[in-house]
């Protein structure tokens, strides 16, 4: 079986010559869930643009065995969902329900189809009474929830989070947790948030200076104190001993 | 944030709100064409065509407060052009109301009538926003066959007017929480010019972020909707009910009242 993602070797550096990504290589497996944890400025989110192929450098990306060229580019953004770090910029649309049938119209669906897919993933969600609802109706967790659902729509295999939790209360990142641990797809999510990451993530990937630091366990790269704190995190709450109240902020 | 959305009413539930937006839009539309191409005319005149448009707003459950309220805000522009009239035309004139007669200037007709065709045509125009949701309205002139491009500019003018909005808000307040006293004409320009440069940025991110998540989505420039619009037996009553008010204002009314 493919693997979900495959990165061989990739290198990335900004336009203005700023090297972001060195020499990356990593394999996620079909159904991880996987958190790319790190500082600001790490390559986190620059990482997953280059996965979603918008950006394009040295070295190989593999998205469930298909190379990012032009050739592939329809396919693979069809097997794999981006999902931006402010839902402003992820729901473009005057409602929802359009929104979230953008993806699966330009999937070539039939209209009976899409109103389906909507409907399930709009059901998952939990908005299925704010599909007539402008996305500027909404409020920020319902916004972060409805952008998760554009994806769903187009059933990818692969989903990609930038920062899901940010500008989130605890009741609606507790609630986003839930929604994400209950899905069957690969989940890649970058954050800076190492609680939220422990709270999903089975596999953690730390990112610094455009560099895999350390690739394993959730459990085992978080809790190691001197690891994080070397690259400006902290242990999750959870992996605390003997503190296992919540994971705040 | 919360703003006073100029659609806000158009989420309610009303015979108007279920009328099709192309027969709401066609009707708005040559209703302000007639009005705004009506003779320097009567005030009695321009009442009646009044009419229309509040029976529609009443209809449609739209608070006449909140209809006011939005021609005040768009109104400085049309204040200044017709407050200048009575300025440069004085010939004297005499006007009937009525039973009513008194003498006025031509300046001050002009500045009436320019003032009352105004809230007219606002009247109307407030009446379909408000009753029609801005993604319908938008549907219904593709349908009339506006160029997609035009339909796409104002769809994401609608969604992210809003946006902007926030952003120049977040932007005022930082400087207001810094602002500690007045800093003359020119620094107070100078500041509102990198203002409205941050905000141009801001702007142009969120429109090459917006580019990528469209991409993400399989967007190749084809852009496709569902649907759902269709003239039914009340867009035709409407459609001949609205007919028959301008066409009785045209033959019987106006000749009446001039």
């Amino acid at each position: 079986m493919q693997k979900a993602i495959e990165i061989k070797s990739f290198t990335y550096t900004y336009p203005d010559g700023t090297p972001a990504l060195s020499n990356i290589a990593l394999s996620v497996e079909h159904g991880q869930s996987l958190a790319l944890i790190g500082p600001n400025g790490a390559g986190k989110s620059t990482l997953l643009l280059a996965m979603a192929g918008f950006i394009k450098g040295t070295g190989e990306v593999l998205i469930d065995g298909l190379q990012i060229n032009k050739k592939n580019l329809k396919k693979i953004r069809s097997l794999l969902g981006s999902c931006l770090e402010n839902p402003d910029d992820q729901l473009f649309m005057p409602t929802l329900f359009e929104d979230v049938a953008f993806g699966p119209l330009n999937m070539g669906l039939e209209p009976k189809q899409v109103k389906i897919c909507v409907a399930n993933a709009l059901q998952t969600v939990g908005l299925s009474e704010m599909a007539d609802k402008a996305p500027h109706h909404l409020s920020a967790g319902q916004k972060r929830a409805a952008a998760i659902a554009t994806i769903l729509s187009m059933a990818p295999k692969i989903i990609t989070l930038d920062e899901p939790d940010g500008s989130l209360d605890p009741r609606s990142r507790n609630n986003l947790i839930g929604l994400l641990a209950g899905l069957p797809q690969t989940l890649i999510i970058a954050t800076s948030n190492v609680n939220f990451a422990a709270a999903i993530a089975d596999r953690a990937v730390l990112l610094d200076n455009g560099r895999v630091i350390a690739d394993g366990d959730a459990k085992t790269v978080m809790s190691d104190s001197e690891l994080m704190a070397e690259h400006g995190l902290e242990v999750p709450v959870r992996l605390k001993g003997g503190d296992r109240r919540g994971f705040g902020n | 944030m919360h703003h006073a959305y100029i659609d806000k009413f158009a989420y309610q539930d009303s015979p108007v709100h279920r009328l099709d937006s192309r027969v709401k839009f066609i009707v708005v539309l040559i209703f302000t064409a007639v009005v705004i191409s009506l003779p320097r005319t009567s005030p009695s005149v321009l009442a009646c065509y009044a009419v229309g448009p509040f029976t529609i707003l009443v209809l449609g459950k739209i608070p006449l407060r909140f209809v006011f309220k939005h021609i005040l805000m768009v109104s400085p522009f049309v204040l200044v052009l017709a407050l200048s009239c009575p300025l440069y035309d004085r010939t004297p004139v005499s006007v009937a109301f009525g039973p009513f007669l008194w003498k006025s200037s031509l300046g001050w007709m002009r500045c009436f009538v320019i003032l009352a065709k105004f809230i007219v045509t606002m009247l109307a125009l407030i009446g379909l926003v408000s009753t029609t949701r801005f993604n319908d309205l938008l549907t219904g002139l593709q349908r009339l066959g506006l160029p997609r491009l035009l339909i796409i500019q104002l769809g994401f003018l609608y969604r992210y007017i809003f946006v902007l909005i926030d952003r120049a808000h977040h932007i005022l307040r930082a400087r207001a929480g810094r602002k500690l006293r007045n800093l003359g004409t020119k620094a107070e320009l100078k500041i509102a010019a990198a203002m409205l440069g941050s905000l141009l940025i801001c702007s142009l991110g969120t429109a090459e972020r917006i580019n990528i998540a469209m991409q993400a989505r399989g967007f190749d420039k084809n852009w496709r909707s569902l649907s759902k619009l269709q003239i039914g037996r009340s867009d035709l009553i409407f459609s001949l009910i609205a007919a028959s008010f301008l066409l009785v204002l045209h033959f019987l009314v106006r000749p009446l009242l001039q």
